[in-house]
Order: structure tokens, then C-alpha cells, then sequence
């Protein structure tokens, strides 16, 4: 019997060396010579730049260079958005502000010098005269005729408007017997707060004329090729390497001024460039998640079965648009019917600019809001017709298959929706705990059962519907002493695929585990990549290193062949062998190896060497689902929310390691139920920032948590070899409205049929007392 | 963010007028004050280290009386900016007789932007009428 890797309970790689601290970050790169650098950012949101005197700092001791956007000018290119929407407005975005500055924490001037500290106490030191400008938070406002413009020179403050319908709305309108319900739903910007911040090195060495750049990102490849677009360098001459990564959740997804800066301060100084962003500057000026305003209208027959459903989301770009700002909100629109078979199908997408940060990509990235928007709804439903929530979910369930078409226009690869769920209430004791519920009311307890069926898209994508490509590269090279390398295009930063890709490699090539080692993240080694987002990692990196591994079995087994004088067709990798399937005839794996490096004896028409690339184009995304269930309890006297259970069935396809599934899960549904619950990132009327620090930003600890009960149920795509769908947000996706379902649900004794996010102990607290202020309804 | 409050001082309000608008006793009354100096036409500038939560910073400030009535009333704005961000404020304050001494009443509203709004906002009331009870106990002194 073959040892087996896939699906196994196998500890991660990767722990070790992080969990004892000896990991190498961004910030523990030292180079000869390095410099550091720090910025002066707005304190405005919107304010005209009237003079610059950077004269205090330039004469500060240590200080190397000032740079101003007036410097930059031509010199650096704009901060690119990579994003492609008919009619979308695309501001230029200045590395450094030049004129105006349009959002609090703007970078307006750039501080290279001998050490952090001095960097930063000579960038306190720039005056900068600022004539403030009336400022656009609120999106209605911002979308007012006559609202001041966030950029001057466009005509509104509308960056995008794009829609999306299906269906007979005719028939849908002049169906008397329809319910029609109208719901707005407010979904908060949050912080995405990884534990890492961002951190950059930038080193041009003069005389070979090369850049390289250490980024914690998760998109190397892609940055090498924009850094060198924005810093007018031969990209055969830049390299990137990203050594450990703290976290990104979608933040490190991206491409920063900071970094432009960075690599025009190496260039201009010929040393290296240090910038290691502060926590504050981190809250301030990393990208924002979320940030919509949802206004559905739903159309409900008496029986619970949805006819038909409308929203209108307006999406704060923020004043400027990162990598990927605008496309985020079209993700809500693509998967806003979620596990429900609708066939009529009105979004209006309005992405609005507005002086704050940027929004980009948050774990989940536009399909959080969608899954909240349409589980909600679900439960809008149940409430309007006096329900079983999850009674209008069965109602509203396609039957299960595979190549399931929704209105949305999208292609569900498989569809099982009411094998999670019934797993999920039989492991909550659903009807049990309606029981409970029952009691607890008679004695003026609540207690709130919530439920979310979420569908999410995964393992983007096909090429066809991403900006820069959607396929992943794999590299697999069997090392002269039989020790095999794998190198991945993606960028993992925790989620753990030295492990993943190892387990996949030892089961193709039958070699041990412990002999696979797998490098990603430095653009000089690994040939070509797109990164790690989207749940793509496994999905779309692994399946071209399953490939590449086949590309290596199918030239071994030409070699084994001739030696053992059978068919390659009848040969199995197994135990560090290569045998005949009765196992009658066997070669070492390392013998093969060593003729294929040696090359004395060749094969008809086969290349001397081990390594073999592959890179996989995926024909579909993939859509897991599942189902979550959570039990809350909410303190009669104060309004605090306890949860007290939490229940997840995910199906994420093919599981290849159970222990990463769950990691991925738990860290998902912390940060789900963290926005459901506490998060939210504040500016005031001004524009002002209120919630800097992680005082005022309330970001769940573990102790907010109870133990998470999770379980699985394995539908195998057809999508990729692997027959695995993606995880790394569905515990984000489904946990929100799970929660917020069941807040709801406890409430409803008391009429409540809605309130918004985050639901803090005073809101709850006003509605038990009859005040329903502007959270509930 | 609005401040107000209520002071009884000692001395009569023609004399608290007066060191309200001297720079010498501001300066040395002000927490924090390095220099407050008179501009003419009712203008000072000021260089003032505050301290609002983990927010340390130095600020210069450009103070205005405006509205001038002695000895009863005047409007001061206040505009100053430094590492932790900017405050601009405006407020008024207003002198009345009581017994032998004098009551003194101020009201403003304080608008305070950048690094010292992300993170000090909590703390900023507090902190405002920490500064303020500061000064007063160090201007009932001087008069």
C-alpha cells in the first residue's frame, strides 16, 4: 500500500519555523548601507497644497533627501488600477500628492534617511500650508448635483455605473400575488488589520543596473512587472522577493505608492530603501474593505419561493482607486442570488468616490457583501411571511448537479446545497434549539438562532475574466540526489501550501513528504506567477503543480520503461519506487533520477533532466457553498451579544488537509463574525479618522469566540484535477449573516426586523427599549 | 467638539481682563508654553507642547481676539498645527462680577484633524479640560 498524503491530518511545513520565531520578514532584511524611509501624510481630507518647506528636514542630521510630488513628476508613474469597467473613471494617483490632497493620510512628501527614527522625526519636521477643501464622505451626499467633486476636474463623483438584468420584470411587477419587500442594508468599511503591516526594500545597484525589491505582497510577479512600468525600468532587470508574509487578507493585493516611492528614493541614492509602515499608517493608508450601501427590493410569493430580486449597491471607491478598487462591487452583483434559484434579476452598481481611503480587496472581496445581502434577505422573507428561515432556503434551492446557470450569468460548477445544511442542523440541533428558544421567550430571554446557506466564487479564474489573467504556473524539479523542488506562481503568506503542494507532489511522484520542498514569492526563481487571492492557491497553483508532476512521472516512467522493459503506461510511483501495477518489476525512483541527470542511455525523443513546468489555465471558477449556523444569546440588561455556538459545513470540494481547512475556516469566521459583531472603521464629517488604533478599531480577540464546531461535506469539482473548490474566505462569507441572522432573530419578540452592522451592545440595547434610533427598523 | 466651563477668580475682572490678554501671564500660565508672543492687532503666535493621550507634539499656534469689550467679553480663535495634526478653535469669554472677585465663563467649539483625531478622539474632551483646568490653576495665581 502507498503511502498516502492527500486528505491526511498533515502538521504544516511552514510551522516551525513561524512559531518559533525564526520566519524572515520584510523588516528583518538588513543590507549594507540601507536607508530608511518615512512619509509625511494629509491631515486633511480634501485640501489644496499651498507650499511646501521642507527646509527643517532636509537640515536635520541624517537625512538623506526630500522628495516632494513635484520631484516625482515624471520620474515615477501613477499607482495603477488594474481594473476594467465600461466608463470607469480613473483618477491619476500620484505616488506622492501633487496640488490637492484627497483623502486623510495621503502621502504628500517622502523622507529617506540613515535610520528609522531620524526618517521619521525629520518627516514630522515638512510644513506643509494646506487651504482645506469641503470634503464628500457620505455616498447620497457625494452623489447630490452640485456636492463638492472629490477630483476637481471630473464632472461628478461617480466613478462607475454598471448593470446587471435578467429575467421578465414585466410579468414580475403585474404579479399581484408577489410580496414585494424593501430592505436597505448598510455594510461598514472595515480594516483588513493584517498583524504584518506592509514593508518594503527597495536596492538598485548602479552598476548592474538591477532593482530588487523585497514587498511583503501577495501578488509578486504581478508587482515586479507594475513596479517596473511605474519606475521606467527594463522589467528583465527587476526582481521581487517576498519573504514571509504576516497576513494580507486582499491588503497585500496590491501595488502602493509607498513602493514606488521606495524604488525611485534606491535609484535616485543608490542604496537601499527601507520603508516599514507604522500600525497607525496602517489603519490611516493601507486599503479598506466593504463600504456599501445595499437597497434590495424582494419579490416573495405567499409560498416563500422568490421571484424576483433588486438592489442597488453604491460602493465607496474611496478618493483614488487601488489595484483592483472598482472590481470589488461587481463580484456583489455577479454572486447576489448566492444558493437561490431567481430567475428575475435587477443590480445597479454605482461605485462612488469619496475622500477616504481606498477600498480594495478584504477577505472575501465583493462576495461577503453579496452573501449579506442575499441572506438577509432569505431572512426578510421568513420574517414577512412568518417563516421558517430555513423552510424559504429549501424553497429557494436549485435541484443539485453540476453546470447549474444563474441569472447572474454565471455557470455554478456544483451545486449540493441541502447536504450542508442538513449536516449543519442536525450538528446545531436546530429543532432543538427552537425549543429552547420557545422557553426562554416565555421568560423574556433571548436567544437567536441564525442561518446562512452561502455560495462564493473561487479559484479565480479563467483568464477570460481577469484583468491580468487568471491561469497559475507550476514548476516541478526532481534534484540530481532524487530530493524534488516545487515552485509555485502563487504567494502564499500563511495559508500553508509548502504543505499542500508538498502532500500533492509525494502522492503523484511516490516520494516522501518530507523530500519535497516548495519555493514561491521571488520572481527570479520561479519562471512566472499571478499570486495568491481569490481562494486560487490550491485550486489553480496546485493543479499546475499536479500537472507539472505528471509532466516529470510521464519522462520518469520513459526512463523505468527501458530499464524494466514494460509499457510506461503500466507504471506506478509508490514508496520511492517505480513498479509494475502487480509490483512484480520495480526500479528506484533515484536510479531513474540519476539516468535522466546523466543522460547516458536516452530514451527515443526524451530530454536529458527532471523539470517540468505546466501552467493551468482553469475553465471555470469554482463555487463552494455551505452552511453556517449560529446561536446567540443577548444580555437583557445591557444588549450584549454572546454567541454561544457556532456551527460550519463547508463544502470546499476535495479536501487534500483537513488541518487547513479548519485553520482557514476558524480565522475566516473570526473575521466574518468580527464585522457582524464589533468591527467598523469611522471617519467624522470631516473626514477625520476615528478609529486609529486598535483602542477604537475593535478587532475580535480569541477570547470573543466560542470553540467553533466545523465539519465538511465534499463535493469534488470538476473544474480542476485536484477536484478542490478554494477556502480561504468561505468562513468570512458565510459568518456574517449567520450572526447578524441570528441577532435578529433573538429580537424579534420585539417586532425588529433588521438592524445594521456592527451590532454593539447600545444598539441592541435601544431597541429593548423601545428606541429604535437608526440601527433598527 | 464643544468645551465650556466656569471659573471664580480672586481678583476683580478689570485686572483678570487685562492678564487674559497679557502675553506674559499666558505664556506663563499656558501648560506647555515655549513662547507666546503679541503680533499686533489683537494677533499672537504661540508655541505650545501638548500632550493629548500617546499624542505628544509641538504646536504653533496663531491666536486672534476679536470682539474685544472690556472689561466683559472678547472672541478668540485659534488656529495651530504641528506633528500630531491641527486644532483650530472658537470660542468666547465672558467676565461677570460676583462679590469681590470675578466669574468667568468660556465656551468653544474645538476642531482638531489629523494624527491627534485618529488617535487621541477619546481622549480629547478629557484631555481639553485637563489643559484648561491646568491653566486656570496657574492664571488664579498671576492675578
Amino acid at each position: 500500500m502507498a503511502t498516502k498524503y492527500l486528505g491526511e491530518r498533515i502538521k504544516r511545513k511552514e510551522d516551525p519555523r513561524l512559531i518559533q520565531g525564526r520566519g524572515h520578514y520584510v523588516d528583518d532584511l538588513k543590507l549594507g548601507g540601507m536607508a530608511h524611509l518615512a512619509f509625511a501624510r494629509s491631515p486633511h481630507a480634501h485640501a489644496r497644497i499651498k507650499s511646501i518647506d521642507a527646509g527643517a528636514a532636509v537640515a536635520t542630521p541624517g537625512v538623506l533627501a526630500v522628495y516632494t510630488g513635484e520631484e516625482l513628476k515624471g520620474q515615477v508613474g501613477f499607482v495603477p488600477c488594474a481594473a476594467g469597467l465600461e466608463g470607469l473613471k480613473i483618477p491619476d494617483h500620484p505616488c506622492l500628492a501633487t496640488g490637492t490632497v484627497h483623502y486623510l493620510g495621503e502621502p504628500v512628501a517622502a523622507v529617506v534617511a540613515t535610520s528609522r527614527y531620524g526618517a521619521r522625526d525629520a518627516a514630522e519636521k515638512i510644513e506643509v500650508d494646506y487651504e482645506p477643501l469641503p470634503a464628500v464622505l457620505d455616498m447620497e451626499k457625494a452623489l447630490v448635483k452640485g456636492s463638492p467633486r472629490v477630483h476637481e476636474h471630473l464632472t461628478d463623483n461617480t466613478a462607475f455605473v454598471a448593470k446587471l438584468e435578467a429575467g421578465d420584470w414585466n410579468a414580475v411587477r403585474q404579479d399581484a400575488s408577489l410580496k414585494v419587500i424593501k430592505q436597505r442594508l448598510i455594510n461598514q468599511r472595515l480594516a483588513p488589520a493584517s498583524m504584518e503591516t506592509r514593508g518594503v526594500v527597495a536596492s538598485y545597484s548602479p552598476g548592474e543596473d538591477t532593482l530588487t525589491v523585497w514587498s511583503s505582497t501577495q501578488i509578486p510577479h504581478i508587482l515586479k512587472t507594475q513596479l517596473a512600468i511605474m519606475s521606467k525600468l527594463d522589467e528583465a532587470r527587476c526582481r521581487v522577493i517576498t519573504p514571509e508574509v504576516g497576513g494580507g487578507f486582499g491588503s497585500k493585493l496590491n501595488v502602493y505608492g509607498e513602493e514606488g516611492v521606495a524604488c525611485f528614493a534606491s535609484r535616485k541614492l543608490g542604496r537601499p530603501v527601507k520603508w516599514i509602515e507604522g500600525r497607525r499608517e496602517n489603519m490611516l493608508a493601507t486599503i479598506h474593505g466593504r463600504d456599501q450601501i445595499n437597497d434590495l427590493e424582494i419579490y416573495a410569493k405567499p409560498d416563500g419561493k422568490v421571484a424576483g430580486f433588486r438592489c442597488r449597491i453604491l460602493a465607496s471607491m474611496g478618493a483614488y482607486h487601488q489595484l483592483l478598487t472598482p472590481a470589488i462591487p461587481t463580484l456583489t452583483a455577479l454572486m447576489i442570488l448566492g444558493a437561490y434559484d431567481i430567475k428575475n434579476v435587477f443590480v445597479e452598481t454605482v461605485g462612488v468616490f469619496t475622500n477616504e481611503m481606498s477600498t480594495d480587496a478584504y477577505r472575501g472581496a465583493g462576495r461577503p457583501e453579496a452573501t449579506y445581502i442575499i441572506e438577509r434577505a432569505m431572512d426578510l422573507v421568513a420574517f414577512e411571511l412568518k417563516m421558517d428561515p430555513v423552510e424559504v432556503r429549501r424553497k429557494n434551492f436549485p435541484s443539485s448537479g453540476k453546470d447549474i446557470s444563474m441569472a447572474t450569468g454565471v455557470v455554478y460548477d456544483t451545486a449540493n446545497y441541502e447536504k450542508p445544511l442538513k449536516k449543519a442542523l442536525r450538528l446545531a440541533g436546530y429543532n432543538r434549539l427552537r425549543k429552547e428558544q420557545e422557553r426562554l421567550r416565555k421568560k423574556g430571554k433571548y436567544l437567536g438562532i441564525g442561518v446562512s446557506t452561502y455560495v462564493e466564487i473561487c479559484a479565480m479564474g479563467p483568464s477570460s475574466r481577469m484583468p491580468g489573467g487568471g491561469w497559475e504556473s507550476g514548476t516541478v524539479r526532481v534534484e540530481p540526489t532524487g530530493k524534488v523542488t516545487v515552485l509555485s506562481g502563487t504567494s502564499p503568506h500563511g495559508q500553508g501550501e509548502e504543505t499542500t503542494f508538498a502532500q500533492i507532489v509525494a502522492e503523484q511522484l511516490g516520494v516522501s513528504f518530507d523530500d519535497v520542498t516548495v519555493y514561491h514569492g521571488d520572481t527570479s526563481v520561479v519562471p512566472m506567477g499571478i499570486g495568491t487571492f481569490g481562494s486560487r492557491t490550491t485550486a489553480v497553483g496546485g493543479s499546475a503543480i499536479y500537472y507539472a508532476s505528471e509532466r516529470i512521472k510521464k519522462k520518469m516512467a520513459k526512463f523505468a520503461a527501458a530499464r524494466l522493459g514494460v509499457k510506461p503506461g503500466e507504471l506506478l510511483f509508490r514508496d520511492g519506487k517505480i513498479e509494475t501495477s502487480d509490483g512484480a518489476k520495480s526500479v528506484p525512483f533515484g536510479s531513474i533520477v540519476v539516468d535522466a541527470y546523466s543522460a547516458k542511455t536516452l530514451p527515443a525523443g526524451v530530454e536529458p533532466g527532471l523539470f517540468e513546468q505546466f501552467v493551468f489555465e482553469p475553465p471555470n471558477y469554482t463555487y463552494p457553498f455551505g452552511a453556517h449556523i449560529a446561536v446567540v444569546e443577548i444580555d437583557e440588561e445591557t444588549g450584549e451579544v454572546r454567541l454561544r455556538d457556532y456551527f460550519a459545513v463547508d463544502d470546499c470540494g476535495r479536501i487534500l488537509n483537513p488541518l487547513l481547512v479548519d485553520g482557514q475556516i476558524h480565522g475566516g469566521l473570526a473575521q466574518g463574525i468580527g464585522q457582524a459583531l464589533w468591527e467598523e472603521h469611522v471617519y467624522d464629517e470631516s473626514g477625520q479618522l476615528l478609529t486609529g488604533t486598535f483602542m477604537d478599531y475593535a478587532l475580535p480577540k480569541a477570547g470573543c469566540f466560542p470553540w467553533f464546531h466545523t465539519a465538511n461535506t465534499e463535493t469534488r469539482t470538476p473544474v480542476n484535477p485536484l477536484g478542490v473548490k478554494g477556502v480561504g474566505e468561505a468562513g468570512t462569507i458565510g459568518s456574517t449573516p449567520a450572526v447578524v441572522n441570528a441577532v435578529v432573530d433573538a429580537l424579534r419578540p420585539l417586532g425588529v426586523r433588521h438592524v445594521d452592522m456592527p451590532l454593539k451592545p447600545e444598539k441592541i440595547w435601544k431597541l429593548m427599549k423601545g428606541n429604535a434610533g437608526d440601527g433598527g427598523r | 467638539m464643544k468645551i465650556e466651563g466656569v471659573y471664580k477668580l480672586a481678583a476683580v475682572r478689570e485686572r483678570v481682563f487685562e492678564r487674559l490678554l497679557d502675553p506674559e501671564s499666558l505664556a506663563k500660565a499656558m501648560p506647555g508654553c515655549d513662547s507666546f508672543e503679541e503680533r499686533g492687532d489683537g494677533a499672537y503666535t504661540a508655541r505650545i507642547k501638548v500632550g493629548v493621550g500617546p499624542i505628544k507634539g509641538t504646536y504653533e499656534a496663531r491666536v486672534e481676539i476679536l470682539d474685544r469689550v472690556p472689561p466683559e467679553h472678547y472672541r478668540m480663535t485659534v488656529e495651530g498645527k504641528g506633528s500630531g495634526g491641527f486644532v483650530k478653535g472658537d470660542g468666547a469669554v465672558h467676565l461677570s462680577p460676583e462679590g469681590d472677585g470675578t466669574l468667568l465663563k468660556y465656551s468653544g467649539e474645538v476642531q482638531v484633524g489629523g494624527l491627534i483625531a485618529s488617535v487621541g478622539q477619546r481622549m480629547m474632551q478629557t484631555a481639553a479640560k485637563q489643559i484648561v483646568n491646568q491653566f486656570f490653576q496657574a492664571f488664579v495665581k498671576l492675578t
